[in-house]
């Protein structure tokens, strides 16, 4: 199987099992109230390309967990996938993705199709049904990329069952989402500028607007706040690969156009 | 027959012709370090001969190219699972070769009654700062060797001791340019290269002691630059320059680079035109 290039399947052939048992070691589901979940994330298009976002926070029923968490992950100098739900079973999935584009690159001596990334993320998630639907294991991801072989930069989501959707303009995950989902179609239909006509940093300030707008309706979606420097993580998918945003950018934009607004 | 141990012997010494003679008219491997990273440099006929193994290592091969894939599916596979399993800073050339790969070649040399590995290697490893990277070569028979600096592979061992004799002589690991490690270690490949068609030439056993280029003293002579570029530039007629970097500046995690024939002529500081020799 190596030799074809699959790295889920060399670790299966290790005795590798993707995921969480669904039940627990007593035989009991584990209350949702005790598993730890990741929040608001979302994906835009602007005029270079994609713009990945996520706030930092991480809850556990009414307990805030981390208010550092990144769910916004690189996988390759491509591709960047976003994590709302168990952070567990995202991380793990995210690990087994940079791992096996990397092993895919390495053996066959080429890249990955963008398809063939997208089909890897829906084959985790369709392994990760049982944990999903028992409520131990759920996420829904984001995955932004650039299609090198299009030329063109692309957003796709997906539900706790693996099934896939491109979101032509942009999409949204995670408790937060539904209140910046309304907005992201205002703006896109409404507003000045589409989207995808954004410059970079119109898209940087529509991001951390759109953040602090979840985070005022959802609890579980959290803020910025200036004196710890939290800023969420965001990351511009262009021809050129994966930016991250530098915090001290984030500082400046969100003082100059974001905070006297709320 | 091979039950008694002289004749068991006598198989192994001519495994080791065998696997001499076909190594014979193989293109020589060179890697060494530069102040931001390593360099590795062959010539090619189609083949590639360098690789990506893991985020900081690099495969150098010289041999059959079907036990080179097999191999290095070997090295990948370990490389992957351990990098997945532990962490990617737990995969290293030296665990990989010593306890990984040597074995399997040296079972096979010794099997006399199944196909030996016709295959040398060369890992190289990008260290966290300059001055800590390391190279690892295997022979055919499993033998390792760890260096630092620069590394070789050659068909023979005195073509091997010729082309580190130049690379001390010419070579400054660790501090030097990539433009100036890859014209040294692209002339390195030269030496090497002439070495081994001498001894094809008088016929001499490559893997014995006998050597064209080593003096009464056994300390290998390397011919004059002159000879050595426009052997360089001859190879370039009906092979072209393979060359791959691992790069510490680079973004990412992924060091190792291949670098495009177009970035070769900006980067050497020799003219690789054949029509130049006149």
């Amino acid at each position: 199987m190596g030799m074809q290039g699959d790295f889920f399947q060399l670790l299966k052939e290790q005795g590798y099992q993707f995921g969480m048992s669904p039940i627990g070691p007593g035989g009991q589901s584990m209350p949702e109230s005790e598993i730890t979940r990741g929040t608001t994330i979302l994906a835009m298009k602007y005029h270079d390309g994609v713009l990945v976002a996520g706030d930092r926070r991480a809850t556990a029923g009414n307990m805030v967990m981390y208010d550092r968490t990144d769910k916004v992950l690189e996988l390759d100098r491509y591709s960047v996938m976003a994590i709302a739900g168990v952070p567990a079973t995202a991380y793990e999935m995210a690990r087994v993705l940079e791992h096996s584009f990397k092993y895919y690159r390495r053996t066959q001596l080429q890249e990955l199709s963008f398809e063939g990334k997208l089909r890897a993320l829906s084959k985790l998630l369709k392994e990760n049904v049982p944990a999903a639907l028992a409520g131990t294991g759920a996420v829904a991801p984001l995955f932004g990329g650039y299609d090198v072989d299009q030329e063109t930069a692309k957003i796709y989501f997906y539900d706790i069952l693996g099934a896939e959707f491109e979101g032509v303009e942009y999409a949204v995950s995670g408790s937060g989402s539904p209140t910046i989902r309304g907005i992201l179609h205002y703006l896109n239909t409404w507003g000045q500028t589409p989207l995808n006509a954004q410059s970079e940093q119109e898209a940087v300030v529509q991001a951390l607007r759109l953040l602090t707008s979840a985070a005022e309706f959802d609890s579980a979606t959290g803020g910025i706040n200036r004196e710890a420097n939290l800023y969420p993580v965001i990351k511009l998918i262009t021809k050129n690969g994966v930016t991250t945003v530098p915090d001290d950018r984030l500082k400046l934009l969100f003082e100059d156009q974001v905070v006297r607004y709320v | 027959m091979y039950e008694e141990p002289y004749k068991w012997v006598e198989a192994v010494d001519n495994r080791r012709h065998y696997l001499d003679e076909q190594f014979r008219r193989g293109s020589p491997v060179v890697a060494a370090s530069y102040a931001d990273g390593i360099v590795l440099v062959t010539y090619a006929r189609g083949t590639p001969k360098l690789y990506e193994i893991y985020d900081r290592l690099a495969l150098g091969g010289m041999g059959h190219p079907a036990d080179l894939e097999k191999l290095r599916f070997t090295l990948l596979e370990m490389a992957h699972v351990e990098g997945f399993n532990r962490s990617p800073s737990d995969v290293t050339g030296s665990r990989l070769l010593k306890n990984g790969l040597a074995p399997i070649v040296k079972q096979a040399f010794e099997e006399i009654y199944k196909a030996p590995f016709i295959v040398k290697i060369l890992l190289a490893e990008l260290g966290l700062k300059a001055g800590r990277d390391t190279f690892l070569t295997m022979n055919y028979d499993g033998t390792f060797e760890e260096l630092t600096g620069c590394a070789v592979l050659a068909a023979s061992p005195s073509a091997q001791s010729s082309m580190h004799a130049w690379l001390r002589q010419h070579g400054n690991f660790n501090q030097g340019s990539l433009s100036q490690a890859l014209s040294i270690c692209l002339l390195a490949w030269g030496v090497g290269s002439l070495a081994q068609r001498e001894e094809e030439q008088t016929g001499t056993a490559s893997g014995t002691t006998v050597s064209i280029n080593v003096t009464a003293d056994a300390s290998p002579s390397v011919p004059e630059r002159d000879v050595v570029l426009r052997h360089v530039r001859q190879a370039a007629i009906d092979m072209s320059v393979e060359c791959a970097i691992l790069a510490r500046t680079a973004s990412g995690t992924s060091k190792y680079r291949a670098l495009k024939p177009n970035e070769l002529p900006e980067l050497l500081s020799l003219d690789l035109n054949p029509a130049t020799n006149g």
